[in-house]
């Protein structure tokens, strides 16, 4: 089983949204940045990987193994951090540690109390007594705590400040250190997953538009601004996207140094996932 | 399995101090003879596990219960068996205050009334239960709750409406004649609503869109 | 061993990160048969993609300069000066290159190229 994560040809309708035909594949030891705007489907796949919604087609396996039918086997390995979903606010995260001892044969009470501990979590106090961020940690620390093959994580990094930020990618990238360990990450905010991210999987509008390896876009890829007289010159087929400003004009293209070669346009810059995004969403082609 | 139930029971004790302080101020109008004790326990048992439904829906923890092994299959199961431990705990605990206060009060214990009233009461809190259950799984807590209401109501109307204009007589004594199968009839009666509920609870959890 | 990354240098990470063993290389920093840092390992440290890495050492092992033993590590090949030289050698070749284009198109003399390079490079050294 060389794949940890599987997603072929999935398929969900809600009213006024759609999910057409989503493929992933996300190799063992790797991470996958998913992307994409808020509404754009991120949360209904991750939902759909899980199982948790009803009614898609489509097949998903997980460790090779079908979700739907393995599903206890499957879901002892996986630790997840989902948007907005957890334990009743109530609850402390010694309650947390009670019960999930129960619940996942692997539970680790012990790296559980560690990730308290390096987090500054106060372990006797009810979860709504705690700030957005330390929240988040929380989740975190819960979802890794039964030593899981794959995370799935829905914008973990969503309302946790700079040096809170660095912690959490710190952990995940430890994670990974185990080689049979992946990590399926979505997440708006780009700068997150533009280091770290050994995959990108960009989707809009319910539709995968982009799936490349960081390597590929970020060092590849480039943005190459220039006038409009020079936009003329330039053939339709070397260019992905374009963007015209007042007073520039910004274009998407696959491979800056074979562009750089054919062209005498200077100003080719490395892109970030940021204008990747913009460009990608709002550039014409 | 067990962890889900612990999850439940854990909520209840979080809001323990709450009704430490309402069964406290019920002993106090007991020993001077306003209420009867026993309506508490359905009072009670239908108040915390309702609390419960609501801080699962409002941290959808529904959603993420399923993304634990086997959490499809046990929260709601879970969520029943919590129900059944708690309300055979507090009928203990109710039964023996009762006991004791009769004892205190009389210096005898009034069997004869206290036990049919606790019968009589866990039969309304498996009642209620059973009806509320599915109705939260289905509208969610808020809808849920006017359901309650509703139920209530209307049962109180009713009856009202039977006992002031219908003669029951009759009914009571077969009532009556029949009393000694009562013991089997509503624990019978009991599990079976219970059952049912579940059953439908589990139906509409299984289908619903988290 | 010094890895330095630039995010805001247009080289792409991989090959700075070539670029840092290779100097490391070099100045005789990272011994013959010395082991590398794993790829996981130096991924968490230089806080990068694993595949990032995988590139450079890949690129690296390609060139010659480092070999993998399978389930062991990367470590740092034999006779690397000879090649690391060589590489050297074309890198100046480059420089040179565009020296000629300049001074062809600007008519500045063979001699006085010469000059010039044996007048910096004598006070540099």
């Amino acid at each position: 089983m060389e794949n940890i994560l599987e997603v072929k040809n999935l398929c969900k309708k809600y009213n006024g949204f759609e999910l057409q035909n989503i493929n992933i594949t996300l190799p063992k030891g790797m991470i996958m940045g998913f992307i994409g705007e808020n509404g754009a489907g991120k949360t209904t796949t991750i939902k759909a990987i899980l199982d948790i919604i009803k009614n898609y087609t489509g097949e998903i396996k997980i460790f090779g193994l079908d979700n739907k039918k393995y599903d206890k086997k499957i879901k002892e390995d996986i630790g997840v951090v989902l948007d907005d979903m957890f334990f009743p606010e109530i609850l402390t995260p010694n309650d947390i540690n009670t019960i999930m001892k129960d619940i996942y044969k692997n539970w680790d009470s012990k790296l559980y109390f560690k990730y308290l501990t390096d987090f500054s979590l106060p372990a006797n106090k009810a979860i709504k007594t705690l700030s957005k961020g330390m929240r988040k940690k929380l989740e975190i620390a819960t979802a890794i705590s039964h030593h899981p093959k794959l995370l799935i994580l829905d914008e973990p990094t969503a309302g946790l400040d700079p040096i809170a930020r660095n912690e959490v990618i710190d952990i995940f990238q430890e994670f990974i250190q185990n080689e049979e360990c992946s990590i399926f990450i979505s997440s708006h905010i780009t700068t997150d997953l533009e280091h770290i991210a050994d995959y990108i999987t960009f989707i809009n509008n319910g539709k995968i538009i982009l799936e490349k390896t960081r390597e590929e876009l970020l060092e590849d890829y480039g943005i190459v601004k220039c006038s409009k007289e020079d936009f003329e010159k330039i053939d339709k087929k070397d260019f992905i996207k374009y963007k015209k400003s007042k007073y520039e004009y910004e274009i998407l293209v696959e491979n800056r140094k074979a562009f750089n070669k054919k062209y005498d346009i200077n100003t080719i810059d490395k892109i970030t996932l940021e204008e990747l995004m913009v460009l990608m969403i709002k550039g014409e082609k | 399995m067990l962890g889900f139930i612990k999850k439940d029971l854990l909520m209840i004790k979080s809001n323990l101090k709450i009704f430490a302080i309402l069964l406290l101020i019920y002993i106090v109008m007991a020993f001077q003879g306003q209420m009867d004790l026993s309506f508490l326990l359905p009072f009670m048992s239908v108040m915390v596990m309702i609390s419960t439904f609501s801080y699962d829906f409002y941290n959808k923890w529904d959603a993420y219960a399923i993304s634990l092994p086997n959490g499809r299959k046990n929260s709601v199961k879970a969520k029943y068996l919590a129900t059944i431990i708690l309300i055979i705990a507090t009928t203990i605990i109710i039964t023996i205050l009762s006991f004791t206060i009769s004892y205190v009060k009389t210096k005898t214990i009034d069997f004869e009334n206290i036990i049919p009233t606790m019968i009589g009461s866990l039969f309304a809190t498996v009642l209620i239960q059973s009806f509320m259950y599915p109705a939260n799984y289905k509208f969610g807590p808020e809808k849920a709750r006017i359901v309650l209401i509703t139920i209530v109501f209307s049962v109180a109307i009713i009856m009202g409406v039977v006992t002031t204009y219908v003669d029951l007589s009759p009914l009571i004594k077969i009532l009556d004649s029949i009393s000694a199968y009562w013991l089997i009839a509503i624990p019978i009666s009991m599990i079976l609503m219970l059952y049912v509920s579940y059953k439908i609870s589990e139906k509409i959890y299984n289908k619903k869109e988290m | 061993m010094d890895i330095i990354i630039s995010n805001s240098s247009n080289q792409p990470i991989f090959e700075q990160i070539k670029q840092s063993i290779k100097k490391a290389i070099a100045t005789d920093e990272l011994k013959e048969n010395e082991m590398l840092p794993s790829i996981r390992n130096l991924a968490q440290d230089l806080r990068i993609s694993v595949m990032t890495v995988k590139r450079a050492y890949d690129e690296l092992e390609q060139e010659g300069f480092i070999k993998t033993i399978h389930g062991k590590g990367s470590l740092v090949a034999t006779k690397n000066i000879e090649l690391l030289k060589e590489e050297q050698m074309k890198e100046i070749e480059k420089y040179i290159d565009k020296i000629i284009l300049i001074s062809k198109s600007s008519n500045i003399s063979k001699k006085e190229i010469l000059d010039t390079f044996e007048y910096l490079y004598g006070e540099e050294d």
